[in-house]
C-alpha cells in the first residue's frame, strides 16, 4: 500500500519527465514499427506476390524467335528443369507526352483466367476486382509510371512499332500492380493490353519488315526442378550450356535478383530509417539516464526520509523503476498503435514509387519482439541508474546532503564584462557540465545521423547526378543512338547548332556469358572511361574487367581468365582490372570495343554515341530538338533515369521526416533538461534579477549554455561523420551494386546539420526558459 | 526640508489564501528621504519585508503606487525595473543570496557590469576597493560555500554597494549571523549611511535599529508610529538603545 501511495506521488512529482520519455519513446516506437513493417511486408509481399502470379526461379526476356514454346521444350527437357511458363510479350519503346521512355517497355497480353496480377482502384488507395477483358485502345500501368513520368489516369500512351508514323496509341485505363517490374527503381516497364491490340502490333511488326522498331518477344519463367538445391546461377549455366536460349535471351534475372530489383528503395530507405531508430533509441537512453540522475538529486531527502520510516532502498528503486514504466510501456503500446496507420500512409504515399501496395498489417512478432528486447534494455538500464537510491543514507540525505550526485565543482571560467551573458553562460555550462552532458551526447547522435543522411543526399545531388555516375560505367552528358541510316554527322551538327561537343565515345550494352553466366557488357571505344576501381582498364583486345560483384559471383580476380561468349563466338579474356557500374545491381562487365568485336557483331545500331557538352543546360533544348527532327529514328538519352525522381523524392521525404524528427527530439530534451536546470536554479535566477538582470538577458544566458553545450556534440557528430559516412554507406550502398560511393559535400551540406540541431537547442532552450518570467524574484523573499 | 526619494501612497499588497485575499499591507503611507537611515520595524508578520520589497519594486503590489525620484516606479514594466534595480537600488538579503557558482569578487562584479555604471576595468576596481573596504578581500577569490556568513555578508553589501546605488535595501542583513559579524556588517552600513548612502532596512533587532535615523513601526499591515533619532554615534549606542526599547515599549513591543 506504502510503495503505492509513493508511486502515485511521484507520478505526480515527476510527470513532466515521464511526459517526455513517453513523447520520445512513443515516437521511437512508432519509427521502429513502422519501419519494421515497411520492411518485412514489403519483403515478404514481393516474394509471395512473384510466387503466386507464376514467375519462376529464373525469368529470360527473350526475342527473335519464332516458336517459343520449342525453346520452352527444349528447357524442360532438362532434368534440372520443371516447367517452363510462357507470356508474349512486344518490346517497344514508348513516349508519354513527350518523354521517351528510358527502357523498352513490354506490351504484355492480358488473359483475365490467369489472375496473375492485382488492379488498383482509381485513386490508388486500394484494389479492385480485375477487368474481364482490357478493351481495345485501352492500357493498365503500374503506378510507379506516375513517378517516373507523370502518367495519369486518361493520358496517353504512344509506342513506337514501326518507322513512317506507325505508332500505337492507347490511353490509360487504370493501374496494375506489377510485383516483377512495377518498382520505379526498374526502367522496363510492363503495359497491359487486350487480344485485339496484342494482334493489331503483331500484325505491324510482321508487315513492316525493316522498319519495324517493336520486337515480338516472350518473358519466358524458368522453373527449377529442385530450387532448395540448385542456385539460379547454376541453373542459369546449365541452361546456356544445354540449350539455344543464350542465341534468343535479352536478358535473364533470377527471382531474388527481380525481387531485389523491386525492393531496393524500401531496403536503402528501411536501413537508413532503422539507423536513424537506432539513434533515436540512444536519445532516450540518454534522456532517461539524466532524467534519472536529475530526479534522484531532487528527491534525495525526500527518499531519505523514506527510508528512515522502513523504505528499503530495493524497494524505492522498484518503485523508480515502475514510474520510468509507465512512461516507457505507454510510449510503446502507443507508438505500437500508431505503427500501423503509418503504414497505410506509407504504403499510400510510396505506392507511385514503389508499384506495390505495401500491406500494413503489422508484424506483430517481430514488433513484440523488438518491443520486448528494447524494453528488457531499459529496465536494466533504469535499474543500473536507481543504484545511487541504494547508498542514501537516511540522516544525511536529510540533513541536506544529497551526495555525490550534488557535488559540483566549480569551474573557473573568466566572466567579462563586455560580454557578461556570455560568460555567465559558461560558467554554468563548464560548472555543471553533467547535466548538459545529456544536451551534447543527444547532439552528436542527431548530427552524426543527419550528417551522414545529408552526405547521402549531396552525393545523390538535386539531379541525381552521384546516382547516374555510380550506374554509368563511363560519364557523359547525352547519349544518341540511331537506329536506321541517318547520318551521324547530321545529328551532330543539329547538336553543335545548340552547344559545342567537348567530346565524344561509344558505348554499347550487348549480352555476353562469362563462364557461362550472362551477363551485359558495356563495351566501350575509349576503356580509360571506365570507373576503375582496382588495376587496370581493359586496353588490350583480350582484356576485361569486371564489377567486383561479378567478380565475386564467379569466383575470380585480376589476373585470372575468363571465357566469355557474344552472339557470333567465344573467347578467353584477362581480368584487367575491377570496375564500379551498378547497372544491373552490379551484375555487368566492361570491355573495350576491340575486345568485344572478336566475339560479338557489329551494327551501327549498336553504338550509343555518348557526348560531352560544352554548355550542359542545353540539354533539354537538344534532346527536344532531336526528337522532333528525327522521330522514331533516334533514342536521345541524358544522364539521368525515370527512376531516379523516386529516389530523390524518397529522400527529400526522408529528410523532411528526419529533420521534423530531429526538432521533436531536441524540443523534447531541451524542456527536460531545461526544466531541471531551471527549477535547480531558480534561486540564482532570482539572484540575478535582484541585481538587475532581465528576463530576456537571462533566457539568452540560458539557451547559450544549450548553444554551446550542442556545438560541441555537433563538432564531434561532424567529425565521426566525415570518418564514418563513406565507410558506413559504401557498406550499405554495396546491396544495391554500388561500390564507389564517396561523399564530396559542400560546406553548406557539412554544416547545416551541426547549425539545426545548435539553432534547434538554442532556441527552444529560449523558448523553455520562458518560465523564467514565473520565477521572480520574491523568491528570495521567501527563503 | 528633506529630500523625498522613494515614496508609497496607499501600498496595498494581499495575498490570496483558500479561494479569499489576506491583506498584508492596508494603505501604507510611507516616505524615505536621502540621506537617511530608515528602519522599519514591527513584529513578526507584520508585513515588514512585504513592505521593503514591494517599496523597492521586487514585489507587485495590489493597490497605490510608489514613486522614486518622482518616477511612478510601480507601473514600470520589467525592463524599466531592471535598470532600477541595477543603477539605482542595491539590495542585501538575510540569506545574503550570492550566485552559487560565482566568486565573491565575481559576484560584485558583475553586478557592477549590470548597473554599467564604468567601464568593466573601473568595475573591476571599484569592487576590489569595496571588498577590501568591507574587510572582504582576503576571500574575494572563494566562492560563496567556501566563506563565513560574515564574509558572504559583507560581500553582499559590496555587492549592492558596486553601483553607487541612490537606496540601499537590507532586509534583516544581520538575521543570520552572529554577535560579532552581526556588528561588523551594522558598522559598515552605519559607516555607509554616513558617508550619505540612504538606507531602507528591515530589522525586528532594536540593537540594529539605533543604527537609523528614523524608525518606522508597522503594525498588522499599517505604520502605527515613527520615530526619530540625530545621526548614530558609536559613543551614544547605549542611550540611544535605551530611548529605541522605551518607544518600542510603548508601542506594546
Amino acid at each position: 500500500m506504502g510503495n503505492k501511495v509513493i508511486f502515485k506521488a511521484n507520478i505526480k512529482r515527476h510527470r513532466g519527465a515521464l511526459i517526455g520519455v513517453f513523447i520520445l519513446v512513443f515516437l521511437a516506437c512508432g519509427a521502429l514499427g513502422t519501419v519494421l513493417n515497411v520492411w518485412l511486408n514489403s519483403g515478404r509481399y514481393v516474394h509471395g506476390e512473384l510466387t503466386r502470379a507464376g514467375f519462376g526461379s529464373l525469368t529470360a526476356w527473350v526475342s527473335g524467335l519464332t516458336d517459343a514454346r520449342s525453346l520452352a521444350n527444349e528447357m524442360e527437357n532438362l532434368p534440372e528443369v520443371s516447367s517452363v511458363e510462357i507470356q508474349n510479350l512486344i518490346f517497344s519503346n514508348y513516349t508519354v507526352d513527350g518523354q521517351e521512355s528510358d527502357s523498352e517497355g513490354q506490351l504484355i497480353l492480358y488473359h483475365s483466367e490467369e489472375i496473375r496480377y492485382r488492379f488498383f482502384t482509381d485513386d490508388l488507395h486500394g484494389y479492385q476486382e480485375q477487368p474481364e477483358a482490357i478493351s481495345p485502345g485501352e492500357i493498365y500501368v503500374s503506378p510507379s509510371l506516375v513517378s517516373m513520368m507523370g502518367l495519369t489516369l486518361g493520358d496517353e500512351i504512344s509506342f513506337l512499332i514501326a518507322r513512317s508514323g506507325r505508332d500505337k496509341v492507347f490511353t490509360v485505363a487504370g493501374f496494375y500492380e506489377d510485383p516483377f517490374m512495377g518498382s520505379s527503381m526498374i526502367g522496363m516497364k510492363g503495359f497491359l493490353i487486350g487480344e485485339e491490340d496484342f494482334q493489331e502490333i503483331r500484325q505491324v511488326i510482321q508487315s513492316s519488315g525493316i522498319d519495324a522498331l517493336a520486337r515480338e518477344g516472350a518473358m519466358l519463367h524458368i522453373f527449377a526442378a529442385d530450387p532448395d538445391t540448385m542456385t539460379s546461377s547454376n541453373l542459369n549455366q546449365t541452361i546456356n550450356d544445354n540449350t539455344s536460349l543464350s542465341s534468343y535471351v535479352e536478358f535473364i534475372h533470377s527471382e531474388n535478383a527481380i525481387a531485389g530489383f523491386m525492393l531496393i528503395l524500401q531496403n536503402a530507405f528501411a536501413a537508413m530509417l532503422m539507423a536513424f531508430v537506432a539513434v533515436l533509441l540512444f536519445v532516450v537512453v540518454i534522456v532517461l539516464g539524466y532524467s534519472i540522475s536529475s530526479g534522484i538529486e531532487a528527491d534525495y531527502s525526500n527518499m531519505g526520509m523514506l527510508k528512515t520510516i522502513g523504505f528499503t532502498g530495493g524497494q524505492l528503486r522498484s518503485i523508480w523503476l515502475a514510474q520510468y514504466l509507465t512512461g516507457i510501456l505507454g510510449g510503446m503500446a502507443v507508438g505500437l498503435a500508431a505503427a500501423t496507420p503509418l503504414s497505410h500512409l506509407v504504403s499510400n504515399t510510396t505506392l507511385t514509387t514503389t508499384g506495390i501496395y505495401i500491406p500494413a498489417h503489422l508484424p506483430i512478432g517481430w514488433c513484440l519482439l523488438a518491443f520486448g528486447i528494447l524494453l528488457g534494455l531499459l529496465m536494466g538500464f533504469i535499474w543500473l541508474k536507481t543504484r545511487p537510491i541504494r547508498d542514501i543514507a537516511p540522516m544525511k540525505a536529510i540533513r541536506g546532503d544529497i551526495g555525490a550526485a550534488g557535488k559540483i565543482k566549480v569551474s573557473r571560467t573568466p566572466i567579462w564584462g563586455k560580454h557578461l551573458q556570455l560568460g555567465i553562460a559558461l560558467r554554468q555550462l563548464t560548472t555543471g557540465k553533467r547535466r548538459y552532458a545529456g544536451a551534447c551526447m543527444v547532439a552528436v547522435l542527431l548530427v552524426f545521423i543527419a550528417s551522414m543522411i545529408g552526405r547521402m543526399d549531396s552525393w545523390l545531388g538535386p539531379d541525381g547526378k552521384g546516382m547516374m555516375d555510380a550506374f554509368n560505367p563511363a560519364d557523359h552528358d547525352i547519349g544518341v543512338q540511331v537506329f536506321g541510316e541517318l547520318p551521324m554527322e547530321e545529328v551532330e551538327d543539329a547538336i553543335r547548332s545548340y552547344t559545342d561537343i567537348t567530346d565524344d565515345y561509344l558505348l554499347a550494352m550487348p549480352n555476353v556469358a562469362v563462364n557461362g553466366m550472362d551477363y551485359t557488357a558495356n563495351v566501350i571505344t575509349e576503356p580509360e572511361r571506365f570507373h576503375i576501381l582496382e588495376g587496370r582498364t581493359c586496353l588490350e583486345d583480350n582484356e576485361i574487367v569486371l564489377t567486383e560483384f561479378v567478380a565475386a559471383n564467379l569466383g575470380v580476380g585480376i589476373g585470372d581468365t575468363v571465357a566469355v561468349t557474344g552472339d557470333s563466338g567465344s573467347g578467353e579474356y584477362i581480368v584487367s582490372g575491377i570496375y564500379s557500374c551498378a547497372n544491373d545491381m552490379g551484375d555487368n562487365v566492361g570491355m573495350s570495343r576491340e575486345g568485344y568485336l572478336k566475339i560479338g557483331q557489329d551494327a551501327p545500331q549498336l553504338w550509343c554515341h555518348h557526348y560531352f557538352l560544352k554548355d550542359t543546360t542545353q540539354k533539354e533544348a537538344i534532346r527536344l530538338a532531336l526528337e522532333n527532327a528525327y522521330g522514331g529514328d533516334i533514342h536521345i538519352h541524358e544522364n539521368t533515369w525515370p527512376g531516379l525522381f523516386g529516389i530523390i523524392s524518397a529522400m527529400q521525404a526522408l529528410m523532411v521526416f528526419l529533420y521534423v524528427m530531429v526538432a521533436i527530439f531536441i524540443l523534447v530534451v531541451t524542456v527536460l533538461t531545461g526544466s531541471k536546470l531551471l527549477a535547480a536554479e531558480q534561486r540564482d535566477m532570482g539572484i540575478y534579477k535582484a541585481l538587475g538582470f532581465t528576463n530576456r538577458s537571462l533566457r539568452l544566458s540560458f539557451s547559450l549554455r544549450f548553444a554551446m553545450a550542442s556545438l560541441l556534440g555537433s563538432a564531434i557528430g561532424l567529425i565521426l561523420a566525415n570518418f564514418l559516412t563513406d565507410k558506413i554507406v559504401s557498406a550499405a550502398m554495396k546491396l544495391a551494386g554500388i561500390s564507389n560511393f564517396a561523399s564530396a559535400p559542400s560546406v553548406v551540406s557539412v554544416l547545416l546539420p551541426a547549425l539545426t540541431v545548435t539553432l534547434l537547442f538554442a532556441g527552444f532552450a529560449f523558448l523553455t526558459a520562458g518560465r523564467l518570467k514565473r520565477i521572480d524574484v520574491t523568491i528570495l523573499i521567501s527563503e | 526640508m528633506k529630500e523625498i526619494l522613494l515614496k508609497g501612497t496607499n501600498i496595498c499588497k494581499a495575498f490570496p489564501e483558500n479561494g479569499t485575499e489576506t491583506q498584508i499591507l492596508q494603505s501604507v503611507n510611507v516616505e524615505v528621504y536621502k540621506g537617511d537611515f530608515t528602519i522599519i520595524m514591527g513584529a513578526s508578520g507584520a508585513g515588514k519585508s512585504t513592505l521593503l520589497y514591494a517599496l523597492s519594486g521586487m514585489d507587485s503590489i495590489t493597490g497605490g503606487e510608489i514613486t522614486y525620484k518622482n518616477q511612478k516606479i510601480s507601473s514600470f514594466s520589467e525592463k524599466q525595473m531592471a535598470t532600477l534595480r541595477a543603477k539605482e537600488f542595491g539590495f542585501v538579503f538575510q540569506q545574503t543570496h550570492l550566485a552559487s557558482n560565482l566568486t565573491l569578487l565575481e559576484n560584485v562584479t558583475v553586478a557592477g557590469y549590470v548597473s554599467k555604471t564604468a567601464s568593466p576595468k573601473e568595475i573591476q576596481e571599484r569592487a576590489s576597493r569595496l571588498l577590501r573596504q568591507m574587510r572582504a578581500e582576503k576571500a574575494a577569490g572563494r566562492l560563496p560555500s567556501q566563506v563565513s556568513g560574515g564574509e558572504a555578508q559583507r560581500a553582499a553589501i559590496a555587492r549592492a554597494m558596486i553601483g553607487n546605488p541612490g537606496l540601499l535595501f537590507a532586509d534583516e542583513p544581520t538575521g543570520a549571523l552572529n554577535k560579532t559579524n552581526s556588528e561588523e556588517v551594522l558598522n559598515l552600513l552605519s559607516g555607509l549611511n554616513q558617508n550619505g548612502q540612504s538606507i531602507l532596512m528591515v530589522t525586528h533587532d532594536a540593537k540594529a535599529a539605533i543604527r537609523g535615523n528614523r524608525i518606522l513601526y508597522l503594525e498588522d499591515g499599517q505604520i502605527l508610529d515613527e520615530l526619530t533619532l540625530p545621526v548614530f554615534k558609536e559613543t551614544e549606542a547605549k542611550e540611544r538603545e535605551e530611548t529605541v526599547t522605551a518607544w518600542l515599549s510603548s508601542l506594546q513591543w
